[in-house]
């Protein structure tokens, strides 16, 4: 979970009976590399609802194009968005970069401005939602340390510890992960003081291309009491995406194949 | 000239849709009322009060070319842009102001053409402009408008190459279309026939390059990225898009020199930040030589621009532009007494911040110009809140201050206003 995108390699998985028990490390990283990197490339419609504690709501609707790079490492986005509509027809590029920051690229067509992104900072609201930018491209394993906090029949629970908490507003988060599909079901943030203040749930996961999905999620701020539900939709794998795609071309004029309204 | 223009490119559309039920595309915009309080009473222009009272719907639409043609083969595009405006400012019975109407296609893989009218941008500075020579609207600008009404379209026809060594963008814009600048009745400034800031009554009138031949306007920009870094090369041929030069001094008329400018740009990661330089280099094609007291001197700019992300959703920027008159003693030495005379450099700075609450919906914004050679500066400050998907509110004030009444910013005191902008989009 945290993830936009669950990809997930479940035939070839799907009867193996495990010799051994998998480290920690092996989990967290057949967890990741199934979350974001599985198919060459992936689509989806995202749907957002934000409702605040006072039970207002507001409705973010975007395409996502994606495309890997390097398994576990590089990738490239591209966010167009439906909704709201002030901000309809906005585009917006990412090149993930592993070991540094990420580029990105903003295009106001109102202005026709290309407008550079400074964005170091991932741990900021995704679009103005509980979701942040982290939840959506990914948290670099190599930023925390993890350990194997419980096992049942179903579930690995591991533990992750920022390397550097100066980084990140919380002092550890647990991920549950199913241990036959290695989609992250349920992660929990904890504050300085021990306090669970943050929850990112898989609410739903579907086979899409034999690929188990996530196609609808909850991120939950326990603090302010607002939440997020994301739902994907005209979800496609290996889709034929090509790296020109990710461009300032493209970011002005968006690929019309790729974007049903 | 304009209107068959647009005749035309509305008969290729309706011959290439299909007749049959054709879905009708969706239909998009806002209305909004603004309101630009003068903090500072301004009794040389038409309302000594106020500066906007306005009411605006903007009507947006796109359309994919449907059906077996050649333009749905080459995924054509129409994009329409249109505001409805109630200017209470000029008490005028409303206006149509058409802000895109053109076809975007792709004739191969790698050619991209965009025609009709269009908002054109580029560059890579915040506010400052080196290399873009498209028209702007600076009195939208300090009135309080939305920045969208910084830019103005252009007619234009776009083609965009690209090729696997670099991208190419060409523009050929036939008819000029100048900025829109300060003239007395709603800003006043600084008006060199009357010696002194001046409002309704200024006489001063900019006479516009004729439509014909001879004066299109071509812009080139090739561009690509070294990884991170984006790497720009720049050209224009056409006019200074504000009056600049004296035509006929007896008669108070400015005109627009032509300008041949070539440029180049760098933006990409530094410092953990974005960092950016572009430079460019204005030929007055004119007055080359620059010893005509009344046509403006050759150019160099120069801009060096920093952004980064503070976290907590707080970013900061800085810019430093430097400006110089290339032939400026020949300028000097050509000048008669009783003319003003300019500087020969400007230093200008400019710093932004940018804070925002509540979830992404309450944005802070401080942009400040200030010029330590010109003793001038311009404070933007805005508050836009999002009250909810459809409407949202802006509250904001414009303050131009200096010391002298010739320079950019200084001639612009009186117009210090705050706005407010209530906005609902569909």
């Amino acid at each position: 979970m945290r993830k936009i995108l669950i990809f997930f390699a479940g035939i070839f998985f799907a009867g193996n009976a495990w010799a051994q028990e998998l480290s920690v490390d092996q989990i967290v990283i057949k967890a990741n590399n199934r979350s974001y990197y599985q198919g060459k490339d992936g689509r989806a419609k995202a749907t957002m609802v934000v409702t605040d504690s006072q039970g207002r709501r507001r409705e973010r609707q975007l395409t996502i194009l994606k495309l890997n790079v390097q398994e576990g490492g590089d990738q490239k986005y591209f966010v167009y968005f439906h909704k709201p509509n002030d901000v309809k027809g906005m585009s917006y590029i990412v090149w993930k970069h592993a070991g540094k920051d990420d580029d990105r690229w903003l295009y106001l067509p109102a202005m026709d401005l290309v407008r550079r992104i400074a964005a170091s900072d991932k741990r900021s609201s995704f679009v103005g939602t509980t979701f942040l930018y982290e939840d959506i491209s990914g948290r670099s394993i190599d930023l925390d340390s993890h350990e194997l906090s419980a096992r049942d029949a179903s579930y690995y629970t591991i533990k992750n510890t920022p390397k550097d908490v100066a980084l990140v507003e919380f002092s550890y988060y647990t991920v549950k992960i199913d241990k036959n599909s290695f989609v992250p079901m349920k992660a929990e943030y904890f504050d300085r003081s021990g306090k669970l203040y943050r929850t990112i749930e898989a609410l739903e996961v579907k086979d899409v291309q034999n690929y188990p999905t996530v196609i609808r999620m909850k991120a939950a701020d326990l603090n302010s009491g607002s939440n997020t539900v994301m739902e994907f939709s005209d979800i496609a794998y290996d889709a034929g995406l090509t790296d020109n795609i990710f461009t300032e071309r493209f970011l002005r004029r968006p690929p019309q194949q790729w974007l049903k309204e | 000239m304009r209107g068959i223009f647009f005749i035309g490119l509305g008969i290729l559309l309706v011959n290439v849709l299909p007749a049959q039920a054709a879905e009708l595309p969706e239909l998009h915009g806002f209305v909004e009322q603004a309101y630009g309080y003068r903090i500072s009473h301004d009794s040389l222009t038409k309302h000594k009060n106020y500066n906007m009272l306005e009411q605006r719907l903007q009507l947006k639409t796109r359309y994919a070319i449907p059906g077996e043609n050649f333009l749905s083969a080459w995924n054509g595009v129409a994009s329409f842009k249109g505001d409805f405006l109630l200017d209470e400012y000029f008490d005028t019975t409303g206006s149509f102001d058409l802000r895109e109407l053109n076809l975007a296609f792709s004739p191969d893989s790698i050619i991209d053409i965009k025609a009709g009218r269009q908002i054109l941008t580029w560059g890579t500075g915040d506010y400052i402009f080196i290399n873009d020579f498209f028209p702007k609207d600076y009195v939208s600008f300090y009135i309080g408008r939305d920045d969208e009404y910084l830019k103005k379209p252009s007619d234009a026809l776009r083609v965009s190459l690209y090729p696997k060594a670099a991208n190419i963008d060409f523009v050929l814009i036939p008819d000029f279309t100048p900025n829109t600048m300060p003239d007395g009745d709603r800003v006043s400034f600084f008006d060199s026939f009357q010696g002194g800031i001046t409002g309704r009554d200024s006489q001063s009138n900019a006479v516009k390059p004729a439509f014909k031949a001879k004066n299109m306007q071509y812009a080139l920009r090739i561009y690509r990225n070294f990884d991170s870094t984006e790497g720009a090369l720049y050209y224009y041929r056409g006019f200074d898009p504000s009056p600049r030069s004296y035509l006929d001094e007896a008669n108070q008329q400015l005109f627009y020199e032509r300008l041949d400018a070539y440029g180049a740009s760098l933006r990409g990661p530094f410092s953990s930040g974005i960092g950016n330089v572009e430079a460019g280099y204005y030929r007055s094609r004119q007055d080359p030589r620059g010893d005509n007291r009344l046509i403006e001197n050759s150019l160099f700019k120069l801009l060096v621009g920093y952004e980064k992300d503070m976290g907590n959703d707080l970013k900061i920027g800085a810019q430093y532009l430097y400006e110089q008159k290339l032939n400026y003693s020949a300028y000097r030495y050509a000048l008669l007494p009783g003319d003003f005379s300019w500087d020969e450099y400007r230093h200008l700075l400019t710093q932004r911040i940018t804070k925002l609450f509540k979830n992404q919906t309450v944005t802070l914004g401080l942009f400040n110009f200030w010029s330590p050679s010109d003793k001038d500066g311009y404070v933007r400050a805005s508050c836009a809140y999002d009250i909810s998907d459809q409407w949202k509110i802006v509250f904001g004030v414009n303050v131009p201050w200096g010391e002298d009444m010739t320079t950019d910013f200084g001639m612009m005191k009186k117009n210090k206003n705050a706005f407010v902008r209530a906005r609902y989009s569909f």
